[in-house]
């Protein structure tokens, strides 16, 4: 036993205190709840820094680091952490987040323990996802959900939940911080694993892109910012070519691209031209895609003359837009109707 | 405590404070009308921002996971139209740099840094533990209560020390082009932009900076070229505290700028005492791991008085904070209205025929 400060405890030790401190934090009760929330605290730091270091101290050993992990594999506590999370105090949700994380990265040889396990027990991506609907445990939900997107196998859980679809509500709730976290884990679903998205997205694109509409009409100018933006960026990724063939064949995605060419705000203008292009570059244009085309052919022409002229230095854009006006002069009538 | 809302209606704005982010977001004194409460409400057009969007963001996010009293805290953000508005208490004083600016050219006053500076260093305390590098530490980035309070803001600039599940010993990640602003505070080592990286002790090293702008006024290395201040600092050259032994004679006797002179002349009649020195001076460190840590800097004796005895308020006089008596700045609000209409370009005489 050491001579000076707190003897070490091990993890079996560590991990049962914790758990029956999150037990009886559960049960509630006023006054225990408030010891149980000071017990649960307490433990989280002991654990956080068996995986982290102390400035005093290095991380456990790796033998150390194992027994802990599977420790909490087999007591279940890591979901019963997260369905707890609302009842521990700020700083002890911060720490529940940076012990998850430090676990889930745990690696033996290629293989990942921890996104095995969490695999068998998807409910804990469940109950991080419904964290979003808890204001004081939102951003700890999303830190912890963004680094489980990283495995394809965990995203795939994920994407392919009917909880998924919550997120087209989330990254639009009125409360700043909570809806961009939001969309920065909702972005990382789709288009970390490039395959899984695409797959993802040609399986579901009625439902998907039912939902996107709607945060692309979104009351909320950063919402419409952003998802137009990363609409830009989903139909551009080469991987997602047989989405963005389908997306383009429909004429009521076309007219909403050509209203948004013409927002007020000059950052959706400008985001939207990188969708429009795509429409006007297919060499393949459905007949209703034409059809709307040439009945705009000068106006588009004039309007893309004056649009964002002030972007001289932008050399890419200058040359897209140069060519799309040259296609669009160049537009004529399908022979024969 | 009164809840607040992400309800632009629920904040009346009464007049402009000042502009933040260099320019990009306006500061507003607003009234929560629920409460009655004054509050600030930092206004950012994201529409004329590119890349400062993931900064914003960034801040927002982590300053809503920090909780400590001399950490300036969002009471709640929003958007209303095109601007993400973040509302947080009111800080009557303002910035230290707005002080030094308005009412303490030749520095503040000795009993006024220490009460500032050790909130500074529970606020840098609490962040390193928690494994956040701060990255720019300086006068305008610590704004002051109506009662005395130091707060830290400004954590666009911040980083994680915790990466990939593992807390880094040496950080790599150097700031962005969109930190250039902070480079006159930045460590040695962090300026250097070389293999060896850098810890939280880089916050040390800014803190020390700190010390000197409160001291002296004016803002550190701000009479050199940058590539100066580079060479100087990649020498172990430092500022330091200007009083009567350190300022010599000649310095303010000589020819040259009278204003200059004076401001010299007045500063050497002062004396600060050999710990405020002391202190400034172990920050200032080249080598990182010989400077304390803000832990170590709380138990320096020079920290440990009694708050009771001291106020702020009474050593920043003539300074007076912020009450809501301002009158409403109607002719500002006009012509901020006026900028804004005229960046709309005209396009609605164009309509697509579906």
């Amino acid at each position: 036993m050491p001579l000076f400060g707190k003897s070490q405890k091990s993890p079996a030790d560590v991990v049962r205190a914790l758990k029956e401190s999150v037990n009886a934090l559960e049960r509630g009760g006023e006054k225990k709840a408030e010891k149980a929330q000071e017990d649960v605290s307490k433990n989280l730091v002991l654990i956080k820094n068996m995986l982290y270091g102390t400035s005093d101290a290095e991380p456990q050993t790796d033998i150390i680091v194992a027994q802990l992990a599977q420790e909490l594999y087999n007591s279940n506590l890591l979901l019963l952490l997260i369905q707890n999370l609302s009842k521990i105090d700020f700083e002890g949700k911060k720490d529940v987040a940076q012990v998850f994380n430090n676990i889930l990265r745990r690696q033996i040889g290629t293989r990942s323990p921890t996104v095995e396990y969490i695999c068998t027990k998807p409910e804990i991506l469940f109950q991080l996802m419904a964290g979003y609907e808890t204001q004081e445990i939102a951003l700890n939900c999303g830190t912890m959900l963004r680094e489980c997107a990283r495995y394809e196998a965990l995203a795939k859980i994920m994407l392919n939940s009917e909880d998924f679809y919550n997120f087209f509500t989330y990254v639009e709730v009125s409360t700043f911080d909570i809806a961009s976290d939001a969309f920065s884990t909702f972005k990382e679903l789709l288009t970390r694993h490039k395959i899984l998205c695409a797959e993802f997205l040609e399986t579901n694109y009625e439902k998907v892109f039912s939902h996107y509409q709607r945060l692309l009409n979104s009351e909320n100018y950063v919402t419409r910012r952003q998802s137009l933006k990363l609409l830009g960026e989903l139909l551009l990724d080469r991987h997602n070519f047989t989405v963005m063939t389908r997306y383009i064949s429909n004429p009521d995605n076309l007219k909403l691209m050509m209203n948004m060419l013409k927002e007020r705000s000059r950052n959706i203008q400008f985001e939207a031209f990188h969708v429009f292009k795509v429409f006007v570059a297919n060499p393949n244009k459905p007949k209703p895609i034409l059809d709307i085309l040439l009945r705009n052919q000068e106006k588009l022409v004039e309007f893309l003359m004056k649009f964002h002229t002030d972007r001289a230095e932008d050399e890419q854009f200058n040359d897209e837009k140069a060519y799309l006006i040259r296609q669009i002069q160049e537009l004529r009538p399908v022979p024969g109707h | 405590m009164s809840e607040f809302e992400a309800d632009n209606s629920h904040y009346s704005i009464i007049s402009t404070l000042g502009q933040c982010y260099n320019g990009v977001g306006v500061v507003y004194l607003a009234k929560h009308l629920p409460s009655g409460q004054m509050v600030a409400i930092k206004k950012f057009n994201m529409d004329m921002v590119k890349d400062e969007v993931n900064l914003i963001q960034h801040e927002i996010v982590l300053t809503k996971q920090l909780q400590h009293v001399n950490i300036l805290n969002n009471l709640v953000s929003y958007v209303n139209d095109s601007e993400v508005c973040v509302v947080s208490p009111l800080m009557g004083f303002s910035s230290c740099r707005d002080l030094l600016n308005v009412h303490f050219s030749e520095g503040l006053p000795e009993n006024a840094i220490c009460l500032i500076l050790r909130d500074v260093l529970e606020a840098l305390e609490y962040i390193h533990r928690r494994g956040i590098i701060h990255r720019s530490v300086r006068a305008n980035h610590v704004l002051l209560s109506e009662n005395g309070r130091a707060c830290l803001t400004g954590f666009r600039y911040s980083c994680p020390i915790i990466e990939n599940g593992k807390w880094q010993k040496h950080i790599h990640s150097f700031p962005s082009k969109l930190v250039r602003p902070n480079l006159n505070w930045l460590s040695p080592e962090v300026l250097a932009q070389n293999l060896r990286g850098y810890n939280e002790k880089s916050d040390i090293y800014s803190f020390g900076i700190l010390i000197c702008e409160l001291a002296n006024g004016s803002e550190p290395y701000s009479e050199m070229t940058t590539t100066l201040m580079l060479t100087e600092k990649m020498k172990g050259t430092t500022p330091h505290l200007l009083d009567c032994t350190t300022i010599f004679p000649d310095d303010h006797d000589g020819h040259g700028d009278s204003a200059l002179k004076s401001l010299l002349h007045n500063q050497a009649k002062r004396k600060f005492s050999e710990s405020l020195h002391e202190i400034a001076a172990l920050c200032l460190q080249q080598e990182p791991s010989e400077r304390p840590t803000a832990c170590q800097l709380l138990t320096h004796p020079y920290f440990r008085f009694n708050r009771k005895h001291m106020h702020l308020s009474e050593y920043l006089l003539p300074a007076l904070p912020l009450s809501d008596k301002v009158a409403y700045n109607r002719e500002d609000m006009e012509s901020l209205e006026n900028i804004r209409r005229m960046s709309d370009i005209d396009i609605n005489s164009y309509e697509w025929d579906f």
